[in-house]
C-alpha cells in the first residue's frame, strides 16, 4: 500500500441503447470484443489503471443502460463523477440527435459544482461500418462539440479497437485535471440519517 | 447486587461493598481450614464462599438497547456445608448428594465486585478443567430463589438444588451471543443470561486451545465452543444434567423419574461421566476422550454439523467462487475456527470450490443470526417464558436444516410428463387435483426438462390455460388466440408498410423496431437454439443485413413487435427480449409463445413503466425485508449509502435472468409462476441471495460500488437449489415473524394466507381511515399513541376485514410516497411493524397493474 492517496477517476458513459457503450469499455480495459455482448441492465462498471503524466490513477469506468427510462434511477452514480463520456453511433442519426440531451441529463442529475467547465468526450462509434451506411460525418459532429465549448471529440470503433486507447486517454486526462480542480469538496451527506442509533426496534409488548 | 452479607442476613437488602480503607484489600491468602491448599479470602470478616468456576463478559440485556447491558460474572460457588439450609428446600433437595449441598449457581454483576473482581479473574484463567487447587474465597452473593424479587438489580445466587432447568441458545457466528435462562423449581426464571464470547478471556483462551488440539478439519468440529458449553461442563460436575427430549433446548437438573417422564429421556441412564461425578468421583480428571464429548455435547450440533458436511459435499461440486471472495472469507474475523481451519488447510486453498463450501456454512448460520437478533432487539427481558412464546410460533434456528432435508425428500423430484398427465382425467382433459397440489409440486419439484411437459405446464402456469378448463376449451381457446395473434402481427406489418399515424407515432415505431432488433441480436445467442446466422436478412436496410440471422431470431422479433402493437401503452422496454427467450424457447411456436409471454408480461409490467416506480417499489420492499430480516446487514448497508438496494435492480427487472444460466433459470420461473407461497417470491430469492453473502458484504465492502461490484460478479456463481430452499426457509421466517408481531400486538393475525374469523376487540373500534392520516398518534396517553400508531401502520395492509382488491393498487408503488417511506422508516425505528410493503408479500395474488395506469406510466404511444 502506498501512503499516497490513491487518485480514483470516475467516468460515466452516456448514450443511446446499442451504440456500443459495453463494447468500448472493454475494449479499453480487456483489450476484447465480443458481437454478443447482452443489452445491459442497471448499471456496473470496470476499473483501469492508467498512468497520466507519470500519475498512477485508477480509472472507473461505469457503463448504464442506454434506454431512457432506466436512467431515473441512475443518480445513485452519477455523483462524484470526473468526466461523462458521450457515445453515439455515426451510422444512427437518431443517437446523435440524442447526444445533447444526455448532456444535459447527466448535468442535472450529477449537478457538478461548476457545469460550463464540467469535462465531457464525445465517441462517435462504429466508424467499421460501410461507409455508406453512414448517417453522421465527421464535421457534423465537430460542429456539435464546437458548440457545446469545445468538447473532444473522437471516432472509433469498438470492434477494430480504433481511436479507443487515445480517447480514453484524453478521457483520463481531463477527468484528472477535474478532479484535482476541485480541490477540498468534501462530501456533504445527500441525506439525513432517519434511523441513528444503534438500536432502532423497540418492544412492542 | 452480591456484597458480603452474613448467611442469617441473606435475604435482606445488602449495602454495596466499600473497602475499609481506600488502601485496604478485602482479601488476603489465608489457609484454607477443609482441604489444606492455600485460601485466598476475606481479610476483614474471615467469611467468604469458596468460588469454584467463574466466567466473565456474561450479560444481562435490561432492555433493547445495547448501552444499558449488564457486564458481569457467572459463577459456580462452594458455600460452606449447612449454610444453605437458610433457603426453603424443596422434596427434591433432601434427595440430593451431600457434596452438591452449598453449591449456588450465581451471577453478579462486575460494578458490585470492587476489589473481590482480582479474584474473579484469578479464577476464571484458572487453567484446567476442574476446580482450582487453591481455594479462592470472595463475599457470598444474596441467595435467592425466585427472580421477582431482583427487578432492578437482576444479580442472583441459587442453589443448584433450586434449579428445576436451564434453557441453552448456542450462538452462532460472531454477533449474536448465546444465552442460558435458569428455571427454578419454584416456576420461576431468571433473566437471561448472554455470554458475550468475542470479550470473554476464558473462552477465548479455551478456544484457542481447542484449536490447538484439533488441527485437522473434522466432521465433528468444535468451533462453535462458547461460554454456555462451559457452565454446562462444570454442573455436569456436581449435579445429573439431562436434555430434555421434547425441548432439546432444554437441560434438566436433577430431575425427579416424574420429570424425567415428561421432559426427559424417558428414564435413559445419564452420561458415564455424569454418575462419575455423582458416585464421588469428582476428582477423577475426565479422559480426554470424553472432555471432547463434552465439549461438542449437544446433539443439535452434531446433527447440523453432519447434514452441513453432507450437504456443503453436494454444493462443491456444482459451485465455483471467484478468488477474491475467497480470499475475503479467509480473512473474516468472524469466521467460526473451524471453518477458518478448513480454509487454511492447503489442499482446500488449491480447491476453490470449496471456499463456496465454507460461505455457504456461514451463509446459514448468518440466517439464524439474523433471526435471532430480531428476538433479541424486541425482547425487554428474555425470560424461559418469552423465549418458549417465540418458538410455540416460530420455527427454531434449524429450520433450515430441515429445508435441507425437505429437499431430499421425493416431493423435489421434477413433476414428469406422466405424472402431469396424470394431473387430468383422460376423457375430459379436466384438471383432478387441486392447482395448489399442483402448484406445491412444481413450486418445489420443478418440472421434467427433457420429457417436453414444460410446453404444456408453462400455459398453466402462466394463465394462458385455466386451471379448470376441459381439454376441449383449450383447444379452442388456444385457435382463437392464433386467429388473434395473426391479426396482431398484421396490424403492426400494415402500418410498417403504410407508415401510418403521426410523425411522432411513426419515429416510435422506428424506433422500437430498431431496438427489438439490437436486442433480439444479443440475447441468449449462446443457446443452441439463437445462436448463429445461417439465412439472410429480410430488411437490407437493417444494421444486422450483412451478419444475417436465423429463424428463431426472426420469431422473436415477431412476438416482441406483435407485444409492442399489443400493449401500445407500455411498448417494448429492454429487458423484455430477456423474458420472452425461455418460453419461446420451451414452446417454439411464435403464437403459443407470445400468449404465454403477453401472461408474463402481465405481472412483470410494473417493472418496465417509464417512471420505474414498481421497480422503485420492489426495491423498497426489499429494503424493508432487508431491515426486518437481518437488521445487522441493513445497518451495514445504510453505512454504505446502499439502501436504496439498487444492486438488486437487474435481479428485480428479469427476475434474475442474468445472474443463473437458462437451464436454472427455467426451473427457478416456473417456481415463481406457481405464487404457492408469495405472488412476491422473487424477493425473497434476491434476499437468499444476499444473506448468503452477507458476512463478506458486512466485513470487507465499504461502499456503494463495492457493493454493486460485488452483487454484479456473482453472476454465474449462484447456486440455484439450495438458493431456493434458502428462499423458502426466509419465507417461512418472515410468515412466522409477522404472525408473532401480530399476535404480540394482540390484533387478529391479518395474514391473507390465514383468513381467520376477526374477533371483536379494541382495534376494530378504533381502527384509523383509510387514508393513513391516523399515523400522527394521539398524545392523549404514550401507551393508546403507541398503540394507535402502531395499528395504523399495520391497519393499512389488507387484513382480514378489508378487501384483498387493493392489493394491486398498493404493489404499483403509485400511492406511495417517499414522505410515507420516510415515515415509515421514523415508525420502524419505534415499533416492530409490519409495514404495508412487507405485508403485502405474504399475498399470493398477482401484482397487476390497471390498464390506465399503464396508460399513464408506460411510455408508449397508446390511444
Amino acid at each position: 500500500m502506498s501512503s499516497r492517496k490513491k487518485i480514483l477517476l470516475k467516468v460515466i458513459i452516456l448514450g443511446d441503447s446499442g451504440v456500443g457503450k459495453t463494447s468500448l469499455m472493454n475494449q479499453y480495459v480487456n483489450k476484447k470484443f465480443s458481437a454478443s455482448y447482452k443489452a445491459t441492465i442497471g448499471a456496473d462498471f470496470l476499473t483501469k489503471e492508467v498512468l497520466v503524466d507519470d500519475r498512477l490513477v485508477t480509472m472507473q469506468l461505469w457503463d448504464t443502460a442506454g434506454q431512457e427510462r432506466f436512467q431515473s434511477l441512475g443518480v445513485a452514480f452519477y455523483r462524484g463523477a470526473d468526466c461523462c463520456v458521450l457515445v453515439y453511433d455515426v451510422n444512427n442519426s437518431k443517437s446523435f440527435d440524442t447526444l445533447d440531451s444526455w448532456r444535459d441529463e447527466f448535468l442535472i442529475q450529477a449537478s457538478p459544482i461548476d457545469p460550463e467547465s464540467f469535462p465531457f468526450v464525445v465517441l462517435g462509434n462504429k466508424v467499421d461500418v460501410d461507409e455508406s451506411k453512414r448517417m453522421i460525418s465527421s464535421k457534423r459532429a465537430q460542429a456539435f462539440c464546437q458548440s457545446k465549448g469545445g468538447i473532444p471529440y473522437f471516432e472509433t470503433s469498438a470492434k477494430e479497437a480504433v481511436n479507443v486507447e487515445q480517447a480514453f486517454e484524453v478521457i483520463a486526462r481531463n477527468a484528472l485535471a477535474q478532479e484535482e480542480s476541485q480541490d477540498f469538496n468534501p462530501d456533504f451527506p445527500e441525506t439525513i440519517p432517519i434511523n441513528i442509533g444503534e438500536e432502532n426496534q423497540g418492544c412492542s409488548c | 447486587m452480591a456484597t458480603p452479607t452474613s448467611p442469617a442476613a441473606q435475604d435482606a437488602p445488602a449495602e454495596p461493598p466499600s473497602p475499609p480503607s481506600p488502601t485496604a484489600s478485602f482479601y488476603d491468602m489465608s489457609d484454607d481450614e477443609e482441604g489444606g491448599y492455600s485460601t485466598i479470602r476475606h481479610s476483614k470478616t474471615g467469611k467468604g464462599v469458596k468460588l469454584l468456576y467463574t466466567k466473565s463478559k456474561v450479560y444481562v440485556h435490561p432492555s433493547p438497547s445495547a448501552k444499558d447491558n449488564i457486564p458481569g460474572y457467572i459463577a459456580l460457588i462452594q458455600q460452606k456445608p449447612g449454610l444453605e439450609r437458610t433457603v426453603s428446600a424443596t422434596p427434591q433437595s433432601s434427595r440430593i448428594h451431600a457434596e452438591r449441598n452449598g453449591l449456588l449457581l450465581a451471577w453478579v454483576p462486575e460494578s458490585s465486585l470492587g476489589s473481590a473482581s482480582d479474584i474473579y479473574t484469578k479464577v476464571e484463567l484458572a487453567d484446567g478443567d476442574s476446580p482450582p487447587k487453591q481455594s479462592y474465597l470472595v463475599p457470598p452473593p444474596p441467595i435467592t430463589t425466585a427472580h421477582s424479587s431482583s427487578l432492578g438489580t437482576y444479580a442472583f445466587a441459587i442453589p443448584l438444588t433450586e434449579i428445576f432447568s436451564i434453557l441453552v441458545r448456542p450462538p452462532s457466528v460472531g454477533w449474536w451471543f448465546g444465552s442460558v435462562i435458569i428455571n427454578t423449581r419454584a416456576g420461576d426464571s431468571f433473566p437471561a443470561l448472554f455470554f458475550h464470547d468475542s470479550e470473554c478471556q476464558s473462552t477465548i483462551q479455551q478456544r484457542k486451545k481447542l484449536q490447538r488440539e484439533s488441527l485437522e478439519i473434522s466432521a465433528s468440529g468444535q468451533g462453535m465452543f462458547w461460554g454456555g458449553d462451559e457452565v454446562l461442563r462444570w454442573l455436569k460436575r456436581y449435579v445429573t444434567v439431562e436434555r430434555s427430549v421434547q425441548e432439546p433446548n432444554i437441560y434438566l437438573i436433577e430431575p425427579s423419574e416424574a420429570d424425567k417422564l415428561s421432559f426427559g429421556s424417558g428414564g435413559k441412564p445419564t452420561s458415564d461421566n455424569v454418575r462419575n461425578v455423582l458416585e464421588g468421583k469428582a476428582k477423577d480428571h475426565p479422559s480426554p476422550s470424553s472432555r471432547n464429548k463434552d465439549a461438542q455435547m449437544d446433539p443439535v450440533m452434531q446433527a447440523l454439523k453432519s447434514a452441513r458436511w453432507n450437504f456443503l459435499e453436494k454444493m462443491a461440486q456444482v459451485t465455483t467462487f471467484t478468488r477474491r471472495t475467497a480470499q475475503a472469507v479467509a480473512e473474516n474475523k468472524n469466521l467460526p475456527p473451524q471453518v477458518r481451519r478448513l480454509l487454511q488447510n492447503p489442499q482446500v486453498q488449491t480447491v476453490s470450490d470449496e471456499f463456496d463450501s465454507a460461505r455457504l456454512y456461514l451463509a446459514r448460520w448468518a440466517m439464524g443470526i439474523a433471526e435471532q437478533s430480531e428476538r433479541e432487539k424486541n425482547q425487554r427481558m428474555w425470560t424461559a417464558k418469552d423465549v418458549l412464546d417465540m418458538e410455540d410460533s416460530e420455527l427454531g434456528e434449524f429450520e433450515i436444516v430441515d429445508a435441507e432435508q425437505m429437499s431430499l425428500a421425493d416431493k423435489r423430484k421434477p413433476v414428469t410428463l406422466k405424472e402431469w398427465n396424470g394431473f387430468f382425467n383422460s376423457r375430459t382433459g379436466r384438471l383432478e387435483k387441486t392447482p395448489d397440489e399442483v402448484k406445491e409440486r412444481i413450486f418445489h419439484g420443478g418440472l421434467n426438462a427433457d420429457d417436453g411437459v414444460r410446453k404444456e405446464a408453462y400455459l398453466f402456469l402462466l394463465g394462458v390455460y385455466e386451471w379448470d378448463s376441459s381439454e376441449e376449451e383449450r383447444d379452442a381457446k388456444m385457435n382463437s388466440l392464433r386467429d388473434e395473434y395473426i391479426r396482431l402481427k398484421g396490424a403492426w406489418w400494415e402500418r410498417m408498410v403504410d407508415e401510418q399515424g403521426t410523425l411522432e407515432e411513426r419515429e416510435w415505431w422506428k424506433e422500437q423496431k430498431m431496438r427489438i432488433e439490437k436486442d433480439v441480436h444479443r440475447t441468449d445467442r449462446h443457446i443452441p437454439l439463437f445462436a448463429g446466422e445461417d439465412i439472410p436478412h429480410p430488411d437490407p436496410d437493417s444494421p444486422f443485413a450483412e451478419s444475417g440471422t436465423n429463424v428463431h431470431m426472426e420469431q422473436m422479433k415477431d412476438m416482441l413487435l406483435t407485444y409492442n402493437e399489443y400493449n401500445r401503452d407500455l411498448g417494448y422496454v429492454q429487458g423484455m427480449s430477456d423474458l420472452l427467450a425461455p418460453i419461446y424457447a420451451i414452446e417454439q411456436d411464435d403464437a403459443v409463445a407470445f400468449w404465454g409471454f403477453v401472461h408474463f408480461m402481465e405481472r412483470m409490467e410494473r417493472n418496465f413503466l417509464r417512471d420505474q416506480s414498481g421497480m422503485r417499489l420492489q426495491l423498497l420492499t426489499l429494503d424493508h425485508l432487508c431491515q426486518f430480516l437481518d437488521p445487522k446487514l441493513y445497518d451495514h448497508l445504510q453505512k454504505l449509502d446502499s439502501t436504496n438496494f439498487f444492486f438488486f435492480f437487474r435481479m428485480l427487472l428479469v427476475w434474475f435472468k442474468r445472474e443463473f444460466e437458462f437451464t436454472d433459470i427455467l426451473r427457478m420461473w416456473e417456481g415463481l409462476w406457481t405464487d404457492y407461497l408469495s405472488s412476491n417470491f422473487h424477493l425473497f430469492l434476491a434476499m437468499a441471495i444476499l444473506e448468503k453473502h452477507r458476512d463478506v458484504i458486512i466485513d470487507h465492502l465499504k461502499g456503494f460500488d463495492e457493493v454493486l461490484k460485488y452483487v454484479n460478479e456473482l453472476s454465474g456463481t449462484i447456486d440455484l437449489p439450495s438458493t431456493m430452499i434458502r428462499a423458502e426457509a426466509l419465507f417461512r421466517r418472515f410468515q412466522r415473524m409477522v404472525e408473532a408481531i401480530d399476535k404480540k400486538s394482540n390484533f387478529p393475525i391479518p395474514t391473507v394466507r390465514q383468513r381467520l374469523p376477526q374477533p371483536p376487540s379494541e382495534s376494530t373500534t378504533t381502527r384509523p381511515g383509510a387514508d393513513g392520516k391516523p399515523r400522527q398518534a394521539s398524545q392523549s396517553s404514550s401507551e393508546s399513541a403507541r398503540r394507535s400508531a402502531n395499528l395504523a401502520v399495520i391497519a393499512s395492509g389488507p387484513g382480514p376485514g378489508s378487501s384483498s382488491s387493493k392489493a394491486g393498487a398498493s404493489t404499483s408503488g403509485r400511492e406511495r410516497t417517499t414522505g410515507d417511506a420516510i415515515a415509515q422508516g421514523i415508525g420502524a425505528e419505534k415499533e416492530k411493524v409490519i409495514s404495508p410493503e412487507l405485508r403485502i408479500l405474504l399475498s399470493k395474488e398477482l401484482p397487476k397493474l390497471d390498464k390506465h395506469e399503464v396508460r399513464e406510466h408506460g411510455g408508449g404511444v397508446g390511444s
